[in-house]
Formats: C-alpha cells, structure tokens, sequence
C-alpha cells in the first residue's frame, strides 16, 4: 500500500473531476490517497473529497493564492510535500497541472513523467504510458531509484471515473509563508462562454463559413449543450467574425483531440484538419460529397446542415 | 586677398564641419558587428556601378520623377566643375577652365548654362509635384523642402552671377553668347541703372552667395536624406550579383558566437548602416508593399527610417563603448508586429532605386527574436513543432507524405534510381489535399511526355523555407541538412518542384550546405517539353480570360515571369489579361516568409485584395504555380463568394487538363 498524495486542482471552490477521478482511482486500488488542496476559501471541499475517496487532506488556505500564481502554489505544494513525505503525487495533466508539477519536482530534486494516458499499478509502483511524437509511438515510463514523491500528471479521461470508496477524510491545515512571493494575480479573465474550452471538451462541434452568421452558431450551441461539448470554428468562419479566435481549430488555432468531433459545414481545408484530424471520432456535415473533410471523417452525411442538425439535435433529445 | 582669405576660412571650416560629419558617420557605420562578405568582382561591378549612376536607369523606371531626378544629377555633376572653377578662381585671381581651348570651354559654359536653366526647371516641377501632385507614398518631408529650395537658390544665384558678371567685366562674347541663359538675363538686368564696376561687385557678391550655399550643403547633406548623394553610389556598387539572393547562413560550429540574428542595431552590418545612410525616402518600396497596402504597421521606407533614428539615438552610447546599453532595434516605431508584418516577397527591394536589402534586416531581427528571445506569433510555435518532429509545417507523419500518389504509379527512387529527373513534391504537395490534385498533374504530364522520373516518397522532408525565413535559422540548418544528406545519397543531379519555395530554397540556398543540383521549376520543364514535342497540349477554353498570378519566389527571387505565361498563353483559348500588379510589381498572396502559417490579425487581408484584383480584370481564371498562392487566392475567392465566377488552378492542371 502506497502513499499517494492527489494535488485536488480547484478553481473558485470547484474540484476538477480530472483531479477527482484520481483520487477516487488510487482509493479504489487500495492506497492510503492524500488530497493536497491548494487556494483561498476552500474548506468546503472537504465533504467532496472525503466521499470521493481522500483519507486525509491538506489544506492550504490562504488569499495569496486565490488565483493561480507558478510561484505561490508551487511553494504551498512543496512545503505539504515536504511535511507529508507521498510515495507519489499525482495531478491532473491541465494546463495548471503540467505548468506546476514538473516545476515542483525539479524544486525537489525528484524524478517525474507527464502527460500519461495509461496508468497502471504494479503493487505499490506505477507503470505508465505516454504519447511522443506527436503520437506516433508510445513510451513506457517506470521509475527506477528511490526518489520520494515521484511525479506525474495524468491527461483527463485516462482513470476510470467516479468511485464508491469515501476515504477517512482527515483534514489538516497548512500554514505557508509566502511572503517571499513576488509574483501577483492581476486578475482573472474569462471567456463569456460557460461551455467547456475546445482543448479540454471530450466533444467538439465545430462550424464553418457556411454557417453564414454568428447568429446561426445557436444551431450547433443547442446540440453542443445537450452533449455537454465545446463549440469551434474553422479559421474562415473565426475571419467572418462568427466566433472568437480562441475557439478556432486548426494549424493556426487550437489544436484539438477529442472523442468526438463533428464538423459543420467545414471543407476540410488543410489548415482546419491539421487542428482535429486527431479526434478519435470524427462526423462530418457537408453538402459537398467532394469535400475532403469526407476523407478523414468515420462517419458522414452528406446534406445541408441548417437540416441536419436540429434533426440531430431533436433526436437526441428523445433518447434522454 | 580679402576675398581668398575668407574664402580659404569658410572653405576650411565647411569642409572641416562636413568632415567631422562623415567621419561620424563611418564611425557608426564600423561599430556594426553583423557579417557581411565584400564582393570580390570589383571590375565588373565598377563598370555596372558607373552605368548604373551615370545612366539613372533605376531612379528613370518611374517616368517623370526619374527624369525630374537625372536632369538634377546630371547638372549636378556639370554644376560642380563650375563651382570648382569659382573656388579656383577665388584662390587664383583670374583662373578659369578657358586653357582649355575654345571648343571645350565653350560647350562647357553651354552645357553648364543649360543644366543651369533645366535643373531649376526640374526644381519647379518637383516642387510642384511635392505640393500639388504628391503621391501617397512620398509623404511630407521638411528635409525634402529645404533641400529642394535652396537647389533652386543656387540655380539662381548662378544666372545672377553670370548676369552681373556679363554686364561688369569684359566677357569674351563668344563666352556670352556660349552662357545663353545667363546672357538673356543680363540684357534684362543691364536696366538696372549700375556702373559696370557695380555690376562687377554683385556678380562677384552671387557667387560668394553660390559659393556658401554649395559649402553649406557640404555640411547640410551628411544628416540629411540627402545623405544618399554620399552613400548610394558605394550602396550601387554592392547591390547583389544576381536576382537569385540566398538568405546569409550562421556557423552554428562557431562557439565564439553567443549572438544570433540582431537585437541591437550594432548586430546588423555595416552594409545594412549603408543601407540605411542611402535611403532618400522616395517612398517607392512602400508603393508596392502588401503589407503596408494591407493597412500593417510595416512600411519598408519607415522601417529603414527607423533604422537610422534607433543608430542616431544610440550614437552617444556607441561612442563611448558602452555597447550594453545600446537599446533594443525593436523599439516604438519598429515593433515587433513590423518585423512579423513582412512576407518576404522582396517587392521593395525591387523597387529601391538606391538598392535597399530590406529583407536582410527583417531576417535578422526575426532570427533574434525567435533564437534568443523566443518572442514570436505563439501559432508559429506548433509550426516550429512540427517541423522538428514530422519534417512538415502541417503535423502530418512523415509515411503519409506519399498518399497524394494513390492509384497512381510512380517511380520511387528505390526502384528508379537514374532518373533524369528528382520530383520534389514538397510539404503541401504530399499532404494538402487542394495541392496533392497539382502534383497528381504534373506527375501525369511527366507520364505522359514519357520522362523517367522519381520521386523520394517518404524520404522527402520539408526544406525549413518557413523555418529559415520565420527566423529559426537552427531548424533550417537541420533540415537542409537531412535533405542534402538524402539527395547525395542518391547523387541525384537534376530536380524539377511545384512549389517556388522549395525551388529557392534548393536551387540557391542548398549549395551552400554540400547540394547543387540543377533545379527546375515544374513551368520550366513543361516549356521544355512542349517545345521539344513531347506534350501537344490543345487549346482549351476555360471560360472566357484569364490572368496569371505571380509567386514571389518565382518571379523577384528568382526571375521568372515567361515562363509561366507563355505556357498559359499556349494553351487557353480566351486572351491572357494582366492585372495592374504583374511582373517585379506584382502583389503577393500574403503567404510567404512563414507569414502562410501565422494569423493576419492587423489590417485587411491581403489574399482578399490581391483576389479582388484578379477579379477586376474581368478573368474567369486565375492561374498560378505556387501552392501557397493557390491557397491564398483559394481561400480569398471562398471569402468572397466568388466560387461561381472565379477559379484558381496551377498551370499544371491546366496543361494535364488539355493534354492526351
């Protein structure tokens, strides 16, 4: 039985089910699973993390770290680390994730890995997998040598989800000098949008030019909230101001990779599928049977999409 | 002796003020540390250098101003030897040119006279061109005025002094009668009621006037635009050899070096400083700017400007060797944005009559911000990527790059390993689908004319073009290097390519790492192989005319402009339109020097407007020879909806299209 110490990543009092997945994953396995938790105001966690899993809790709450800083967590994180001495410390592989993890472990003078899509217990050691080459082949990462804690962040949706072992949840709290910090949060600023980032959703709806407005866009929103996706764009409808440039995919846009994704109205141009042709599913919505996003797409229909879509969308709203 | 006296004091501190000047000048000009190899042809390039000058065939290529500009640089030079004379003659009383015999001195006092008349004549119609008929990109310029007026000054401090000087000494008449102008002017000036010594006295009084204000230009020009009196000449004899300009290479072996590329103004060379002190602001490389016509913050001629200031503004630090604190070259005028705005397609270089290298600068800069700053487009940042881990902007793997030839058979070099020619298919040959149908034509014409040809399949990685202009000279390095290494390997000795980009980058930049070949551009060949029979393309109408779209790469880098048309002209039916941008002032598609993967985010979009300007001619076609151009103008013509009325299609489709 290992020690396993869960960095619980939080942002405005929510926990990441990224981060919540590993916790309850490692309980489930039958490791002693710590959750470090780290920001301002954030006691009310506890009840959440406890049922997910967490035997014990480290809180370290304090206004500095209200907003994420590299400096100001990573120094909170080393000092629960140093006090609490993991096997492990594990975190979801978010953008605050890869930015934080690796930096601690290099602090600590520790070995870590990042990124992993497969995880695997060997006992009390950890077995993982993670893409290089751009995916074209996969490293198999054991660690050799006595360092403590060992590091690694793991991509979203890689640990089963959900877990039914509630854990001890015994709560201690951290107190960290951080007055030394000299880096500050301005603020935060956050796109309008409550629907998830095109990197981060497990499905994506992505329109083109041919959605002719920004207006029209609903058409894929409805779909896109009664699945629970984020909504993209191709470049060409980002330049006739129908979206946000943050929400374009492609080479010059966000590139993405998820489960699902489905393209409206998008030709295929070189620069959009250099951004998706990754997806793991991908349906395609054109009237044009010549387009080349039929080249890649699993699944195809070939019609207008002011048709398809809402017909998609009624349909699936039967099923719920 | 009064007069030699203050003429030798006035003389000696205007020369001796001008002096200190240029001196700074060159100072400045040595404290540059960047690389720059002097050329070693100097005899030839000193005649070119003199034809060039004398003949002002650069500055003539614009009509009337180049014709206002010669008439002044030629009286100019004529204007000089009588100044020279009124210096000598002030020293030595009653020296003049007349030893030289009557026919000479006569056509000199007649030519001088005529220079006289025609360069105040070009003054005025400068002047009015300046105030009423100013063309947007000469912008106001104080320097340009002052200059301009006492040019005139001078011009009539001349008539005056010949005027008085007729009407006080006793002038040979064949003298008179040789001063033409001046002569006319001394019949009106002989109503003035003055004795003849008082006549004497005020010729004598306009050439002093002459006389200081030529001094004062000595002293004026060295911080001025019209420092280019000085500077354009050498800057004339260092112009490139040839169209074909490869981009200067960096020793990465060299562990002397801890800098790279230019982040201070001392990092470029002394060239690029002659560059700048040549400038005369005419404004011509801003005329045929895209990026500048697109509303960006670069415009060639401010960029160059810019440059002088950030050198001015530094001199005090440069001077006293306090090279840390020299400020960074990307300042308040010349952002970052100005550096990024560029597209490589060398429309101002063509176009600087003084032989500006723009480019070299922009490259420079890039190279520092991206290899030792890391300061760059963030969308570049996955280009860099996939470079590095797949050999292509795009993140396709590499064992696709051979999919584009599906259901057909070509020869890989494996299995034909003496072809007569390598097909470099290129990155958007092998994995954009609108590309793979050019390559699938030509690879066809090829077939068809029976050539044995091979292409490198799998083993083709992209040539770093984007890499290298972007500025990540280091990521160029490594895949020119793989590629050198996979042609020698197969010796290959000829290569035909698609794309202009990969066709500069082999046929002038490769030579440099250990590659020479001869390297064909795809509309080259297809010319070979119509003219020697073993294609007969019919005449096809494709829906009434067409026009053709210039790729930088081809034309200013590399000069070819026939070609490709004359094999357009060869095969449609309907007439070949131009648009008004064709040739050396032809407009980019805004791809090019890595701008094809960056956002345009500043101004209008410079595709759009070189679409519409295909569509202004009235064609139903545009054809074009360059990937990137094809994606552009492809894109341009979906933003506009003109899908129905306008197609782009390379020359090859074209071609395979009417070929059996």
């Amino acid at each position: 039985m290992a020690n396993v110490s869960v960095f619980a990543e939080q942002r405005d009092g929510k926990l990441k089910s990224a981060s919540t997945d590993i916790i309850s994953w490692a309980k489930s396995n039958g490791h002693t699973v710590s959750a470090v938790v780290i920001g301002k105001g954030i006691k009310s966690l506890e009840g959440e993390l406890k049922s997910c899993g967490a035997d014990k809790i480290q809180f370290v709450d304090d206004s500095t770290l209200e907003v994420y800083t590299p400096q100001a967590y990573s120094e909170a994180l080393i000092s629960v680390v140093k006090n609490t001495n993991p096997d492990y410390l594990l975190a979801a592989h978010t953008p605050m994730g890869r930015d934080l993890v690796p930096y601690v472990a290099m602090e600590m003078e520790s070995s870590s890995t990042s990124d992993c899509t497969s995880v695997e217990w060997n006992g009390d050691s950890l077995k993982c997998r993670r893409p290089v080459f751009s995916g074209k082949a996969t490293a198999e990462v054991e660690f050799i040598g006595n360092d403590k804690p060992k590091f690694i962040t793991i991509r979203a949706n890689t640990v089963p989800a959900g877990g039914d072992r509630p854990g001890e949840g015994v709560t201690t709290d951290h107190s960290v000098d951080l007055s030394n910090v000299t880096q500050k949060a301005l603020g935060m600023e956050k796109g309008s949008s409550a629907r998830p980032d095109v990197t981060e959703a497990a499905i994506v709806i992505s329109g083109g030019r041919s959605l002719k407005s920004a207006e029209n866009f609903k058409i894929l929103e409805k779909l896109a909230d009664l699945l629970g996706a984020a909504v993209g764009a191709s470049r060409a409808a980002v330049d006739a101001g129908f979206r946000p440039h943050r929400d374009q995919v492609g080479q010059t846009g966000k590139v993405v990779s998820p489960s699902l994704y489905i393209a409206c109205g998008i030709s295929g141009a070189i620069q959009h599928l250099a951004g998706m042709r990754t997806s793991k599913c991908i349906v395609a919505i054109n009237t044009d049977p010549e387009a080349p996003i039929f080249q890649v797409a699993d699944y195809g229909i070939v019609g207008d999409l002011f048709e398809v879509v809402p017909a998609l969308t009624e349909e699936i709203k039967k099923i719920r | 002796m009064i007069q030699q006296i203050a003429f030798v004091i006035v003389a000696l501190i205007a020369f001796g003020l001008a002096f200190f000047r240029v001196k700074d000048l060159l100072k400045l000009m040595k404290s540059h540390n960047g690389r720059y190899s002097f050329p070693t042809d100097i005899i030839p390039r000193l005649t070119r250098t003199l034809l060039d000058v004398f003949s002002q065939r650069a500055v003539l290529k614009k009509p009337i101003i180049g014709t206002i500009h010669a008439t002044i640089f030629w009286g100019f030079i004529i204007i000089s030897f009588g100044t020279l004379e009124q210096f000598l003659g002030t020293l030595v009383p009653g020296f003049n040119f007349g030893f030289l015999g009557n026919p000479i001195y006569l056509i000199f006092l007649f030519t001088h006279d005529l220079f006289t008349l025609l360069v105040l004549i070009a003054v005025g119609a400068a002047v009015f061109r300046r105030a009423f008929a100013a063309p947007k990109y000469l912008g106001r310029s104080s320097d340009a005025n002052l200059i301009l007026f006492f040019t005139g000054l001078l011009m009539v401090s001349i008539f005056l002094m010949h005027g008085f000087l007729i009407l006080g000494t006793q002038f040979h008449y064949s003298h008179r009668e040789a001063l033409f102008a001046s002569f006319e002017i001394s019949k009106f000036l002989s109503n003035l009621d003055f004795s003849g010594s008082e006549f004497e006295a005020l010729g004598i009084s306009f050439k002093w006037v002459h006389m200081i204000l030529v001094l004062g230009f000595a002293v004026y020009i060295p911080g001025s635009k019209h420092l280019h009196v000085l500077a354009a000449g050498p800057n004339t004899f260092l112009k490139p050899a040839k169209t074909e300009k490869p981009m200067t290479s960096i020793d990465f072996e060299d562990e002397s070096v801890e800098q790279y590329g230019a982040g201070k103004i001392t990092d470029l060379s002394w060239k690029d400083a002659l560059d700048y002190y040549s400038c005369t602001e005419c404004g011509r490389c801003q005329e045929v700017c895209p990026a500048w016509n697109s509303e960006k913050p670069l415009s060639p001629k401010k960029l160059i400007v810019a440059l002088k200031e950030n050198l001015y503004a530094n001199k005090s630090v440069i001077f006293s060797g306090k090279t840390d604190e020299i400020t960074h070259v990307v300042d308040e005028v010349n952002t970052e944005d100005v550096f990024w705005a560029c597209t490589s397609c060398r429309a101002c270089e063509v176009a600087c009559p003084v032989f500006i290298q723009h480019t070299d600068k922009i490259y420079d800069v890039r190279r520092n911000l991206v290899m030792m700053e890391a300061r760059f487009p963030l969308e570049v940042q996955t280009v860099f990527k996939n470079m590095e881990t797949n050999g292509s902007p795009w993140a396709f793997s590499s064992d696709e790059r051979i999919n584009w030839a599906d259901g057909i058979d070509i020869p890989l070099i494996s299995s034909e390993p003496d072809p007569d020619y390598l097909f470099w298919i290129g990155c958007a040959g092998a994995f954009d689908d609108r590309n793979k149908k050019v390559v699938r034509s030509f690879a066809q014409i090829l077939k068809k004319a029976n050539v044995k040809f091979a292409v490198l399949g799998t083993e083709e990685t992209c040539t770093g073009d984007a890499a290298r202009r972007i500025g990540n000279e280091y990521l160029y390095q490594i895949l020119a290097k793989t590629n050198v290494e996979t042609l020698n390997r197969y010796a290959i000795k000829k290569i035909v390519t698609t794309c202009p980009h990969c066709f500069n980058t082999i046929k002038n930049e490769y030579p440099e790492f250990g590659g020479n070949y001869e390297v064909l551009h795809h509309t080259q060949l297809i010319g070979d192989l119509i003219s020697t029979g073993k294609i007969k393309p019919r005449k096809t109408d494709f829906g009434g005319t067409v026009t053709y779209h210039d790729s930088c790469y081809l034309g200013r880098w590399n000069g070819i402009y026939d070609e490709p048309r004359n094999l357009l002209a060869a095969v449609s039916v309907g007439p070949v339109v131009e648009m008004e941008q064709n040739r050396e002032k032809s407009m980019c598609c805004g791809a090019g020097g890595g701008r094809m993967w960056m956002e345009e985010t500043l101004g209008s979009r410079i595709n759009i407007n070189r679409t519409e300007q295909a569509k202004d001619t009235g064609a139903s076609l545009v054809a074009s020879a360059c990937p990137f151009c094809i994606t552009m103008v492809g894109d341009g013509i979906k933003a506009k909806d003109y899908s129905n009325s306008l197609v782009v299609k390379d020359i090859a489709e074209l071609i395979n299209d009417a070929t059996n």
